[in-house]
């Protein structure tokens, strides 16, 4: 790429140099997150703010659990994902075989009412369906939380995507071996759409861990925070436990952060098939 | 799916090409077709009926609020009012005021968002030692959810704590710097996406390409520009629609940052919509819904007509 | 074991016929290959024997069981597949023991299939890569394995689809041989499609040509060659292919026709009647130079293609271009040079212009 003509040593410190800066622009906000998650609010404050830790207080984290609870949104968020990508995985893989490898009357009709979901995304219809968890009695409840996310017409697209990909004549193959529909998904169509269904799973399990509007207001109490509403609210009651709620978001973005480091790939491929929900 | 072969095209070409042939002979008898069409009923059923009640029904249900008065005491019925009063909610004040805020808050994530991200795609898309931390490093905002990106940039710009309180163009207390501090961590939380997507954008244009365009004596600004722009420029588009739905739906950076605030003035639609004070009606809150719905409408048209012009771009 | 056969059997895709009343039997333990250009419907024929297309109209018998309406798997048929169709997630011994899994009535004890998978395995010579993928072999090994997936199940009959279209012409020639081997061993019926008539020729026991969903001729490689029931055939099968002059019978004895460029002797004049149209179809091989002045036709060398083993010329006669196959040995005359060509008339076949087939 670095096709320039002058020095080459001088012209890769350049670029060494301007990723540099880049990077602490990335990376400024977030040490300044960990940096106000280890001082102690009111010292660093009084100390005029300066870019170093004051009064650390590394046993923050610890706080947060005991005393803010985090423990148990972490709980529920992981609870709540879990259902969610599990569930979509299940619901998606089987619209997708339908829709991929079955012939059926109004076919077309379904396929359409699936298109018109993604001009329903929660944030519109997000009244109507808090008004739904009311009349239902499940505002502060796992199905509450979990039920209008059970399937996903990303993830059929994805996932049909994928089984459109596995050729013909292995499926004719298939067929002359003597598959039967369950056998050809799980055995066959499956096991070669893997690394689609990876992506799928990873980009669904950050879209729910992050999830904040629907848990805002499917719940009404406390304890049913998942972390991403508790952020709101952890520490933020007083200044000098605002560290609290700092580590607490540090401690939310971890699992994500592990999601990238270990699947960056599928990450990377999920989100570059159609970012649809980002 | 259903066209017949055309007649230039092998028949058996065709067949073999056809995308959708079941197991089984592709024209079965009745009782095999009847069979697959119930297992393709079966496998639809919990994805359709997820997407009826959460997704069709409350589409009924906005409408429903909206063209009804809630009665002033709970044990009354709502009495229908007629679509005047979703025509009113949608010439409201509110709505009105929502819409701007949020096309302000695009004017400021979008453009600013996809410049940011190309530079850091382009800066990254080079063969040098160690580039991959670097990648690591742009792409590591993924890993935030918009509430903890709140959260990070509550430590910057928060008017009491804030590392920046005194830097006067990112004041959450002015009305007219709010709104551009709420959206930097926007444009922050979402540069992890568009440097991953602009990445694998130039990453997929051919060397030749670049190598034809050296050898035609076009310089590196030229060469971006003429040949590198145009290839990615599907990517872009993606990524702008995408920016532009994020921008739509922006709530927690706003009730976590201003709670709306200073005066009003970064109360977005949604955050109007969502409503967290409850001091809106319910039938005003389902017509400004039904005008969320209608802009979603419009970006997915968009989005659909570009994408099919420039469908040959693609992939 | 069994013969398969098809009694007016028809396809239909909407409006277009692939398979026009095709009537075929293939014998039981022959080597059949339908052979035509393609987009001919000899494909879908194979892929109505192995149950993969519904028969529109017509009888289609496997043994003495009419399969109208038996699914694939129960067919008791094994298919090899143009891209091989091979699994590329499972190794080499599932994809080899699939049927034998998959197939609820062909379902076998762990015992017996591992050994009928170790037997297929050393009958193709495969058994180092059982543990490997598909993804992992060449492509005449994975060629292997799918011949593997089909004997394993001892079908009664096998259909193969173009099997040896995605491999190099050396590896395509050795294959060859190694499917008659096969076909020799097992004794079992073989249907065989393709549109490369070298493989039809040195493979089959018969051959049916097939040409716009109708069947053209059958018949033996050799006789089929000697023979060709109409002018498809006969520019089909051969290469290069069957010279063709237009012409008019002349009366008397022996028979001639007469062309533009010249007189084509001719042996047997069948039913072609005194100062009717025909064409007279001459193979490269029976034509060659005369002197000058002697009877035949005349025409200009155009180029003379050199083979190593033999020679083309190309002679351009009155707008037609006629490929005279030489010997190295034969005098060679220069391009631009202007030529006499005679047929041997016990050689020369005689076509109706109009309905194209054989009149003698």
């Amino acid at each position: 790429m670095a096709t320039d003509r002058r020095s080459p040593a001088l012209a890769t410190a350049g670029w060494y140099v301007l990723l540099s800066a880049l990077s602490l622009l990335v990376l400024f906000p977030v040490y300044m997150l960990v940096l106000r998650a280890l001082s102690n609010p009111l010292e660093y404050i009084a100390q005029g703010q300066p870019l170093y830790p004051v009064q650390p207080e590394w046993d923050v984290f610890a706080t947060a659990f005991s005393e803010a609870d985090l423990g148990r949104a972490l709980g529920l968020s992981a609870l709540v994902t879990s259902i969610i990508v599990v569930v979509q995985l299940l619901t998606s893989v089987l619209a997708a075989y339908a829709f991929a490898f079955l012939e059926f009357p109004l076919k077309r009709v379904m396929f359409v009412m699936v298109v018109g979901t993604l001009l329903l995304p929660i944030e519109v219809t997000l009244i109507a369906n808090v008004e739904t968890m009311r009349t239902l009695s499940w505002l502060n409840s796992v199905q509450g939380l979990t039920f209008p996310f059970l399937a996903t017409a990303f993830g059929i697209f994805l996932i049909r995507q994928g089984f459109l990909g596995v050729p013909g004549e292995l499926r004719d193959a298939a067929t002359l071996d003597g598959y039967g529909h369950l056998r050809f998904l799980f055995r066959v169509a499956m096991p070669m759409t893997r690394p689609i269904i990876g992506s799928f799973v990873v980009i669904s399990f950050l879209g729910a861990w992050n999830q904040y509007v629907w848990p805002r207001f499917a719940t009404d109490r406390q304890s049913w925070q998942t972390v991403q509403v508790a952020l709101r609210s952890i520490g933020s009651d007083r200044v000098d436990r605002l560290n609290i709620g700092f580590a607490a978001a540090i401690v939310a973005a971890l699992p994500l952060l592990a999601l990238l480091i270990f699947f960056q790939r599928q990450m990377v491929r999920g989100l570059t098939a159609g970012a649809v929900k980002g | 799916m259903t066209d017949l072969p055309g007649a230039e095209a092998g028949a058996e070409d065709l067949v073999r090409a056809a995308p959708t042939a079941p197991l089984g002979p592709r024209s079965g008898d009745g009782r095999r077709r009847l069979r697959d069409a119930l297992m393709a009923y079966l496998f639809l059923l919990p994805a359709l009926v997820t997407f009826a009640v959460f997704a069709y029904y409350p589409l009924y249900r906005l409408f429903w609020y909206a063209t009804h008065r809630q009665p002033r005491f709970r044990n009354r019925p709502p009495t229908y009012v007629g679509f005047s009063q979703l025509w009113d909610s949608l010439t409201s004040r509110d709505f009105a005021q929502g819409l701007l805020h949020s096309a302000t808050f695009m004017l400021y994530t979008v453009p600013l968002g996809l410049v940011l991200g190309v530079v850091l795609a382009v800066a990254a898309h080079r063969r040098l030692r160690g580039i991959k931390v670097f990648q690591t490093i742009f792409s590591s905002t993924v890993a935030t959810s918009v509430a903890v990106a709140s959260v990070v940039f509550f430590t910057l710009v928060n008017p009491e704590v804030g590392y920046f309180r005194n830097v006067t163009w990112l004041s959450l207390n002015d009305p007219t710097s709010a709104m551009f501090a709420v959206s930097l961590s926007s444009v922050w939380q979402n540069l992890g996406l568009t440097f991953i997507v602009v990445l694998a954008a130039l990453q997929a244009v051919p060397e030749e390409l670049n190598e034809a365009a050296l050898l035609d004596g076009f310089g590196p600004v030229r060469r971006f520009f003429r040949v590198t722009v145009p290839l990615i420029s599907p990517a872009l588009l993606f990524l702008a629609i995408v920016l532009v739905i994020h921008a739509l739906q922006a709530y927690a950076q706003i009730e976590i940052l201003t709670g709306g605030g200073p005066a009003g003035s970064t109360e977005t639609l949604l955050y109007k919509i969502a409503d967290p004070k409850n001091i809106r009606s319910l039938d005003l809150k389902a017509g400004l819904s039904i005008g969320l719905f209608v802009l979603t409408g419009l970006v997915a048209f968009v989005q659909y007509t570009l994408l099919s012009r420039r469908v040959h771009y693609g992939d | 074991m069994s013969g398969v056969t098809f009694q007016q059997v028809t396809k239909r895709f909407g409006d277009v016929v692939a398979v026009d009343q095709l009537t075929l039997d293939v014998l039981d333990g022959e080597f059949m290959v339908l052979l035509g250009p393609s987009g001919c419907g000899k494909s879908t024929a194979l892929r109505m024997i192995a149950g993969l297309e519904e028969v529109s109209d017509g009888l289609l018998t496997i043994g003495d069981r009419v399969v109208n309406h038996v699914p694939p798997q129960d067919r008791d048929i094994a298919m090899v597949f143009q891209s091989y169709a091979l699994y590329p997630h499972m190794t080499v011994a599932r994809n080899i023991e699939s049927p034998l899994v998959a197939n609820k009535r062909a379902r076998v004890d762990a015992d017996e299939r591992e050994r009928r998978v170790k037997e297929a395995a050393a009958t193709l010579g495969l058994e180092e890569y059982l543990g490997r993928k598909p993804g992992e072999l060449s492509g005449g090994q994975r060629q292997r394995v799918a011949l593997a997936r089909a004997i394993v199940r001892r079908p009664e009959v096998f259909l193969m689809d173009e099997p040896l279209s995605n491999l190099d012409a050396k590896l395509r020639t050795q294959t060859r041989l190694e499917l008659v081997e096969l076909h020799r061993r097992l004794g079992t019926t073989f249907v065989y499609v393709t549109h490369d008539q070298v493989e039809a020729m040195t493979m089959a026991d018969r051959i049916a040509v097939i040409a716009d969903g109708r069947l053209q001729q059958v018949g033996a490689p050799q006789a089929v060659y000697e023979r060709p029931a109409n002018l498809f055939v006969a520019g089909f099968i051969g290469s290069p292919p069957m010279n063709t002059l237009r012409g008019v019978v002349s009366p008397g004895t022996p028979a001639a026709v007469t062309t533009p460029s010249g007189t084509v002797r001719v042996a047997d004049r069948g039913t072609a009647a005194d100062d009717t149209e025909v064409v007279a179809g001459i193979r490269p091989e029976d034509l060659s130079v005369v002197p000058p002045g002697g009877e035949g036709v005349v025409g200009r060398v155009e180029n003379v293609e050199l083979l190593g083993h033999e020679r083309h010329l190309v002679v351009s006669c009155d707008g037609h271009v006629l490929v005279v196959r030489q010997d190295n040995g034969e005098p060679t005359p220069a391009v631009g040079e202007t030529v006499t060509l005679a047929a041997r008339p016990e050689h020369v076949h005689l076509f109706d212009p109009a309905g194209s087939g054989r009149l003698n």
